[in-house]
């Protein structure tokens, strides 16, 4: 398999930091993989995938997605990102409809094409039928719903999801988790997950890379991950390879 | 196509937005309404024929008469009539139910008949070659005509009644010399059968606006208030817009749409186009009041002349810098407190110092050099000289020129804050 992420020696430094947020990192995220970035709080997750999406640039090494970087064709890049952030990135005053047309516009969709798939996804969430009610009545689970189909609505190759399910039943929970699956199968769709959810993420995930201060602790196929540490499951390895103090 | 969906969606989140709404658009209309009345009624009570004076006619003659009539003539004074006593009147000055008092002494209509009389009968002697009655000597005291000031009178103000009384006081004393003149002369020459005495003035003063096209709109509260009020409503966008941007951010919208191609520049256009469009509507909605509303309320209307599309680029380019400068404070500020006290205080800083409640050419030197620093004053200036001189484009091209200034300094510097910030 080609690799769609390539992330070469990257180090980034926060003005007046005392040591790097990320520090001399490398790893790849292959075509069609679900991927686990998974570390504890202050590990590096969110500036990683901050430079991914293109928000700042790295001080030293690249970010490579599927051959551009954001330096020199962050149109083509972010063409190819969908993002699901960890908060309900919505408009509360808006229907889900009005906030999914708005999106799907801003990433350049036909109308129809754009409708069609709005259709299509409120209905395998089970959100038909609130289309037109505004997100601030919405429950924590069709939040989540939403703000997953807004990140999917344009059909990204690479899809960064930062907790899908955090705060949501396990309805709502099993829902994304089997939408997600679907569209890694049938859409070849590469996804970037992060949780903290290691049970989740073990089920999930084909691959899972570990980092701890910054830097790559451990990475692989999930079950050759447990084989290696010797581990009953990914819960085990992570808490083997970061131990037990806290982080926050 | 884009821009068009971006507009729509922050129109549709202001729609919704109640609060936000009543600060666009219900704040301005109670603040033009309130500070129209308020400030018409202390026009009036300088400019117009609301100066409460008592008289005191101890006379009850010709010269009395005479200087009652001249005082509603000059349509500056409200008169009212009656007899009292020294002490009384003055009673009435210190309650504050007068401005003024004018104290008429008895037997003062003689005194002048008399006087004059005297003085012209000494004049035309002096002509025949009688050396005893010299006309420079004069036998008789001046007549006292006491005027009473209520002390918060300021002295400007006094000065000016002082002056208007004494200029007819002085055209009382002219017609009754000119009078005893005409009847000594009658004594002089029996059969003589002179013209009458013409009252007309030799020299007239003709007062004229400055402004162009000879059209002389006569500025009052109205020409005031209602752009000063349209400019602080349109500045006060910076809460909700402001707001608006923090908001996006903090909820995490700003973040994907950072992260969509191209996106978050569209989107910011698309606020800066929709508060721009708001603007307008409050210029039009002020506007309309002033036009349509205010006279319903006994106050004049305002004029508008035939400058419309001058002033709709006026109101444009003032609206286009309170945009700049709402964007600059969502920008820079991370909270809505910060927004909303930062940005109400900067809103009143400007209003001050740019003659939104005061006029400028009331305030002092030193804060009429300051004032030139607000852009409110810009815009003000801008609709002063629309509404009053009826000026033109080349006339306030300067004043438009900084707001558009202003406007691109302000986005420049929330475009590289945002980038500062971008790459810390």
């Amino acid at each position: 398999m080609s690799a769609l992420v390539e992330i070469q020696h990257v180090t980034k430094t926060y003005k007046n930091a005392l040591k790097p947020s990320i520090d001399n990192l490398s790893f790849q995220i292959n075509t069609g993989t679900i991927f686990g970035l998974l570390g504890p709080n202050g590990a590096g997750k969110t500036t990683l995938i901050s430079m991914l999406c293109g928000l700042f640039p790295p001080n030293s090494g690249q970010i490579t997605i599927n051959g551009f970087t954001h330096q020199t064709n962050s149109k083509a890049c972010k063409q190819i990102i969908g993002v699901v952030p960890q908060e309900i990135a919505l408009y509360p005053t808006l229907t889900a409809w009005e906030n999914l047309i708005f999106l799907g516009n801003m990433y350049g969709l036909n109308r129809s094409v754009l409708i069609e798939r709005i259709k299509t996804y409120l209905h395998i969430f089970g959100l038909e039928e609130n289309a037109h009610q505004k997100i601030s009545t919405f429950s924590g689970g069709m939040k989540r719903r939403v703000n997953l189909i807004a990140g999917i609505l344009h059909q990204p190759q690479l899809l960064i999801l930062d907790e899908p399910t955090v705060g949501v039943d396990i309805q709502s929970k099993n829902a994304i988790i089997t939408q997600l699956k679907t569209l890694n199968k049938e859409n070849g769709t590469t996804i970037l997950y992060t949780s903290h959810h290691l049970d989740e993420a073990e089920d999930f995930c084909s691959h899972i890379a570990i980092i701890d201060e910054g830097k790559l602790i451990t990475q692989g196929h999930t079950q050759d991950l447990i084989k290696t540490h010797q581990c009953q499951n990914i819960e085990d390895v992570y808490l083997k390879i970061t131990g037990n103090k806290f982080r926050d | 196509m884009k821009l068009l969906y971006s507009i729509y969606k922050e129109y549709k989140v202001l729609i919704r937005d109640k609060a936000g709404l009543a600060i666009l658009f219900l704040m301005p209309v109670v603040l033009i309404l309130v500070m129209t009345l308020i400030q018409d009624s202390t026009f009036k009570s300088v400019n117009e024929s609301s100066v409460p004076v008592l008289v005191v006619d101890n006379d009850q003659d010709s010269l009395s008469l005479k200087l009652k009539r001249y005082l509603q003539q000059s349509h500056f004074f409200k008169l009212t009539d009656t007899v009292l006593s020294y002490q009384d009147a003055k009673q009435e000055i210190v309650k504050g139910h007068y401005l003024i008092g004018i104290i008429i002494p008895t037997h003062t209509s003689k005194q002048l008949k008399e006087q004059s009389s005297e003085k012209i009968s000494k004049l035309l002697s002096s002509f025949s070659g009688d050396t005893t009655l010299n006309p420079t000597v004069t036998t008789s005291k001046s007549i006292p005509l006491q005027l009473l000031f209520d002390p918060i009178t300021k002295q400007s103000f006094k000065t000016t009644i002082t002056n208007s009384i004494e200029r007819i006081i002085s055209q009382i004393e002219l017609e009754a010399m000119m009078s005893a003149l005409h009847k000594n002369m009658l004594d002089i020459y029996p059969d003589a059968k002179p013209a009458p005495i013409s009252n007309q003035s030799i020299i007239s003063i003709k007062e004229e606006y400055a402004a162009r096209n000879n059209h002389s709109i006569i500025p009052n509260s109205v020409q005031h208030n209602v752009p000063a009020w349209t400019l602080f409503a349109m500045f006060f966008i910076c809460i909700p817009l402001a707001s608006n941007i923090i908001k996006e951010r903090n909820d995490g919208s700003a973040f994907r749409l950072m992260t969509m191609p191209n996106s978050y520049f569209i989107v910011m256009l698309g606020k800066v186009t929709t508060y721009l469009i708001v603007s307008l509507i409050q210029f039009f909605l002020i506007l309309s009041i002033g036009v349509y509303i205010l006279p319903l309320l006994g106050i004049p209307a305002l004029n508008i002349g035939n400058e419309l599309p001058l002033l709709i680029l006026v109101a444009l380019s003032a609206g286009i810098a309170a945009v700049g400068f709402g964007l600059l404070v969502g920008t820079v500020a991370t909270t809505h407190d910060q927004a909303s006290l930062f940005g109400a205080i900067m809103v009143i800083i400007f209003a001050a110092i740019g003659g939104v409640w005061v006029p400028t050419f009331v305030m002092p030197h030193f804060m009429k050099l300051i004032s030139v620093f607000s852009p409110m004053n810009w815009g003000l200036e801008s609709f002063y000289a629309v509404f009053v001189r009826n000026s033109t484009l080349q006339d306030i091209y300067v004043e438009l020129i900084k707001l558009w200034v202003f406007c691109a300094i302000t986005m420049v510097s929330a475009f590289l804050y945002q980038s500062y910030k971008k790459n810390q």
